[in-house]
């Protein structure tokens, strides 16, 4: 064995000792040649009989020198080595092919690059927690299919109940109000219960996990927080127990800090437990996000199968009290992922389109400089170099070609893709894990690879056949097939455009589209101020403040109008839905009215168990039989809402001054949920139950109908929506937003709003925007593909009819004696053009049918991208073909042109 | 066809080599070839060129060393000897060949089968 090693340490000494060891040999060849010839002169022979004898028996000395060099080395290598210095010579002779192929393949292996970091850095990579691949997402299912939170009591039993686990928690998050000497910030909170560290696989780096005691109900909050908050706003000290904070008015005392770039989720910065606050005992309240650990050696179908079982007990001990008939389990970074993977896939799709036409137009190029190579590579053939060799000199070529272009690609990658990011959208999940790291360059290694494999495919074959020698003259057929094989390649780069082209077409107009969706609110001149409450302040003082500011905010020189609510449309805060009871007020008893009245004005823990239970049977009856039940989103707004965001009143009224918390509850609904629930009727006057909203369960009033607006996104559909009063419902505004309608600009309003709020309450702090800002948020991934994609299509276009262009100019070139001859037996300059550009025009409709084709068969891909438009719309595709098939009789042109000038009398003297 | 006609007198001539050294002692290239055409009664024709291939191959193995010194007729020439490793070698080589040889030449002068009358 270590013979064997040894050896081959002395090969590859051999070959850095070349010229010594040449040398030697000469030395030794010369003494073996001497000794020779004194041997025949002793025997007689004359001088120059002896050194002929001599050479003779000796046999060729350049044969004996390269089974030499054969033996000693690696002769593998060597010829590599050869091959590179000889391929290094060629690009130095032509460099303008060089600079032009480099920059073409940088191009194509940098955009590719590129965008394969971030698809590894969004969907591949693994995640930075322990055991990674075994952290899942779990839903509740509901009968329809549908995904949904988990209620407590159902999480609650999953965690007693399942033997698939290692662990599993729950985990809530959202701005919190943090005062720290006096200053008040928003900050990103979760509340987590107590296997959350388990199943994420991280421990304190400093101080200690939350205790026991920490984590029952109504303890005082204690906080972990992230290593990144300690550090940066904590001054890293050591002594936590010296650290004054406030979470929403409450003293929160800091016990430990987690490890470095540990931020989940959200990029939280303080966690606490949620055992703190009480649990929501329904069943069918879906509030909770579930994580959990599988066992090791589980999968995720066997977890799935014993959560099914779990589920479908609880569904035949609950009944209708529970919703879930079985368990979604997805794999965390899945999970994280989805909702960006079609996205960035297409995207991936779209840059190796990229890299194939950049591979083509390299091709041609090096099919034109073998062209004029052919009489080197005849001779060499018929010296004897078999045709794997030559292959391997054209695979070396490639190689150095595709390396220097890979080299400047990455390069480009890496300066573009701090444009990339700066243009990517701010909720792309993992943007900090992307950057150009070991297994993207090792991708960029492959692509180099592939193209060299590629580029030599098409060259080395074409250019080795045999019948090299008998291409003595440039008109001959052989050539022919090279011509062929241009326009075939040309045809394909203009398939490849087209494609690409297509695609970028149909996601401009999708995004049209979109914008020309009526979001059913004014998007111009609108401020907004976000605020947070703090959580359990009684009723009537939240009720109070945001009414107090909304009277001050009025009074702002330039605000027409004010209004607040607590979920502003296309905004990233999650939505509150659930089913509602339409009723009759008489459907209920006197002593249920007077329960209601008093579940409002005590203290709910406080009630009666028994009173309470009874309440909450009338209520299980009523929600019992779904048929009846409505469904619609829960808004809390305020008068002023609907005027500012100019959502037009259809019926009815809006709230006004009537609507005290004392009144009868009143609610708005939207157009589509009166169309929905009341079809053919008024919706005016009824009254439904909504009390699962929001704990209190006196019935709301129909009072008016509104215009739909679409508040989950542009592009789906308005959802139902219920409007309540803030001033009579403001328990589920934790966060509530302003928003002020200006005759100008709308930020500047943003300091008289902050001092009115800072009069009022200098400990909350307000986040300021605009809707249309807000509104090209909402947009951001699509303009994000749509910006990169488009950007390739231009590329792609310019490169394909570079392509043409070459392949038809080259054409020319090769045929000039041909024109030349046709021209003398009369044809006309019009012939000739009509003869180059039919010939363009064949090239450019087979490209043009491929890609068609290629369309048809790539639609999928591109489908869940796309909005109110179909994948194969025929106006589309119509209008980029006859594009690019413009665009390559212009690119040929050029070439007809000079054809049709060629004078046949110089064309017939000149070889 | 050329390709397997060198395979073949790779081993075999590295071998010759060998036995060479080993009876003739140290020597010099041409020494080596010459002595080699000799007692093989000049049935191997071979360029005395190939010898050096076969004597670099040998000097990897570790089977062989060398050194510049002087001929006899004061000539400066490269002088290679057979190490230890190389005798064991050429005797292990050497015992396969006669094995070999005995066999195939037993194999060869198989007589013609008769059908069984």
């Amino acid at each position: 064995m270590t013979s064997r090693i040894r050896q081959f340490a002395l090969r590859i000494a051999a070959i850095f000792r070349r010229d010594s060891l040449d040398c030697e040999l000469d030395a030794e060849m010369r003494a073996h040649l001497d000794l020779a010839i004194e041997e025949n002169l002793e025997a007689g022979m004359t001088p120059q009989q002896a050194r002929r004898q001599a050479l003779i028996r000796f046999g060729g000395p350049q044969q004996a020198k390269e089974i030499h060099r054969d033996a000693r080395g690696l002769p593998f290598v060597e010829t590599f080595l050869q091959d590179l210095r000889f391929a290094a010579r060629l690009l130095k002779k032509s460099p303008g092919f060089t600079v032009v192929s480099v920059l073409t393949l940088a191009l194509g292996i940098g955009a590719t690059t590129a965008i394969f970091s971030v698809v590894y850095g969004v969907l591949l990579r693994p995640l930075p927690y322990h055991n990674p691949q075994q952290i899942v997402r779990l839903w509740e299912q509901g009968a329809t299919g549908v995904r949904m939170r988990f209620a407590e009591r159902n999480f609650d039993d999953v965690r007693a109940q399942n033997r698939c686990l290692s662990g599993i928690a729950v985990f809530d998050s959202g701005l919190s109000t943090v005062t720290r000497h006096g200053d008040a910030t928003r900050v990103q909170a979760t509340s987590v219960t107590r296997d959350f560290f388990d199943v994420m696989g991280v421990q304190p780096v400093f101080g200690r996990a939350f205790s026991p005691d920490e984590q029952r109900l109504n303890a005082s909050p204690a906080g972990l927080v992230s290593y990144a908050y300690w550090q940066q706003t904590l001054g890293g000290t050591r002594d936590l127990s010296s650290i004054r904070l406030k979470l929403d008015n409450h003293p929160l005392s800091i016990v430990g800090v987690l490890p470095p770039g540990f931020r989940f989720p959200d990029n939280s910065d303080i966690w606490i437990p949620r055992e703190i606050s009480q649990e929501t005992p329904s069943r069918s309240a879906h509030n909770d996000q579930l994580i959990g650990h599988l066992r090791d050696g589980l999968s995720v179908d066997q977890a799935r199968a014993d959560l099914n079982t779990i589920a479908q007990r609880l569904k035949q001990q609950y009944g209708p009290g529970t919703d879930m008939v079985a368990v979604v389990i997805e794999p965390l970074r899945r999970a994280m992922t989805n909702d960006v993977r079609p996205a960035l896939i297409v995207l991936l799709v779209a840059s190796a389109f990229l890299l194939l036409i950049a591979c083509a137009n390299v091709t041609n190029l090096m099919l034109a400089q073998a062209a004029a190579r052919e009489r080197e590579l005849a001779v060499r053939a018929v010296l004897g170099a078999e045709r794997g060799r030559l292959i391997r000199q054209f695979l070396t070529e490639a190689f150095l070609l595709s390396s220097i272009g890979g080299v400047c690609g990455v390069l480009l990658a890496y300066w573009g893709l701090k444009g990339l990011l700066a243009l990517a959208p701010a909720n792309l999940p993992r943007l900090e894990d992307v950057s150009i790291n070991v297994p993207v360059l090792l991708f960029s290694v492959l692509a180099v690879a592939l193209v060299s494999i590629a580029l030599t495919l098409f060259t080395a074959l074409r250019s080795t056949s045999r019948d090299g020698l008998n291409e003595g003259s440039r008109s001959g057929i052989g050539t022919r097939n090279k011509r062929r094989m241009g326009r075939l390649l040309a045809a394909a780069q203009l398939a490849a455009a087209l494609i690409l082209l297509v695609g970028a077409t149909l996601l401009g107009r999708s995004l049209l589209r979109v914008l020309s969706v009526n979001a059913g609110f004014r998007t111009q001149n609108v401020a907004t101020m976000e605020i947070g409450l703090p959580f359990d302040a009684p009723k009537a003082d939240r009720a109070d403040f945001l009414d107090r500011l909304v009277t001050r905010l009025r009074r702002i020189p330039g605000v027409d109008h004010v209004g607040g609510t607590n979920k502003l449309p296309l905004s990233d805060s999650g939505f509150a839905d659930g089913s509602f009871a339409p009723m009759n007020p008489s459907q209920i008893s006197p002593h249920v009215q007077d329960l209601i009245r008093r579940s409002n004005s005590e203290n709910l823990a406080n009630m009666d168990p028994a009173l309470m239970s009874e309440l909450i049977a009338f209520f299980d009856d009523l929600f019992r039989d779904k048929s009846h039940l409505g469904y619609a989103d829960f808004v809390v707004a305020s008068a002023g809402y609907f005027p500012t965001l100019g959502i037009p009143l259809l019926e009815g009224r809006l709230f006004d001054e009537r609507d005290t918390s004392d009144a009868p509850h009143v609610a708005v609904i939207s157009q589509s949920l009166a169309r929905q629930t009341w079809p053919n009727q008024d919706p005016i006057g009824r009254t439904i139950e909504f009390g699962n909203m929001d704990g209190d369960l006196r019935l709301l009033t129909i009072v008016g109908v509104v215009g739909d607006v679409r508040d989950h996104s542009l592009e789906s559909a308005p959802p139902p929506t219920v409007y309540v009063d803030f001033r009579q419902r403001p328990q589920v505004a934790w966060t509530f937003t302003f928003v002020m309608h200006t005759s100008s600009n709308p930020e500047s309003v943003f300091g008289a709003a902050r001092s009115i709020l800072h009069d009022l309450d200098p400990n909350i702090p307000p986040r300021f925007n605009t809707l249309s800002q807000v509104y090209s948020a909402s947009l951001e991934v699509r303009r994000f593909s749509l910006t990169l994609i488009g950007m390739f299509s231009v590329i792609a276009v310019l490169l394909a009819s570079a392509g043409i262009y070459g392949v038809i100019s080259y054409s020319v070139a090769q045929r000039t004696r041909e024109i030349g001859v046709r021209m003398a037996l009369g044809a006309t300059t019009r012939e000739v053009l009509i003869m180059v550009l039919k010939q363009s025009l064949i090239t450019g409709a087979i490209g043009i049918s491929v890609g068609l084709f290629g369309c048809f068969a790539l639609t999928r891909l591109l489908q869940s991208q796309l909005f109110e438009i179909s994948p194969s719309d025929p106006i589309t595709l119509c209008g980029v073909s006859i594009l690019l098939l413009m665009v390559s009789l212009a690119a040929c042109s050029i070439p007809g042109r000079r054809a049709a000038r060629i004078d046949p009398a110089t064309a017939l003297r000149c070889e | 066809m050329s390709d397997s006609k060198l395979d073949l007198l790779q081993g075999t001539l590295d071998l010759m080599v060998l036995q060479t050294l080993s009876t003739m002692g140290p020597n010099h290239g041409y020494g080596i070839a010459r002595r080699i055409e000799q007692i093989s009664g000049n049935e191997v024709l071979l360029n005395q060129g190939t010898i050096y291939a076969s004597l670099v191959r040998l000097q990897q193995r570790g089977w062989i060393t060398a050194e510049w010194g002087t001929s006899d007729n004061n000539r400066k020439a490269k002088f290679y000897s057979i190490t230890k490793r190389g005798r064991k070698q050429l005797h292990d080589d050497a015992a396969y060949w006669q094995r070999l040889s005995i066999v195939m030449s037993r194999v060869l002068s198989m007589p013609e089968e008769e059908p069984n009358s």
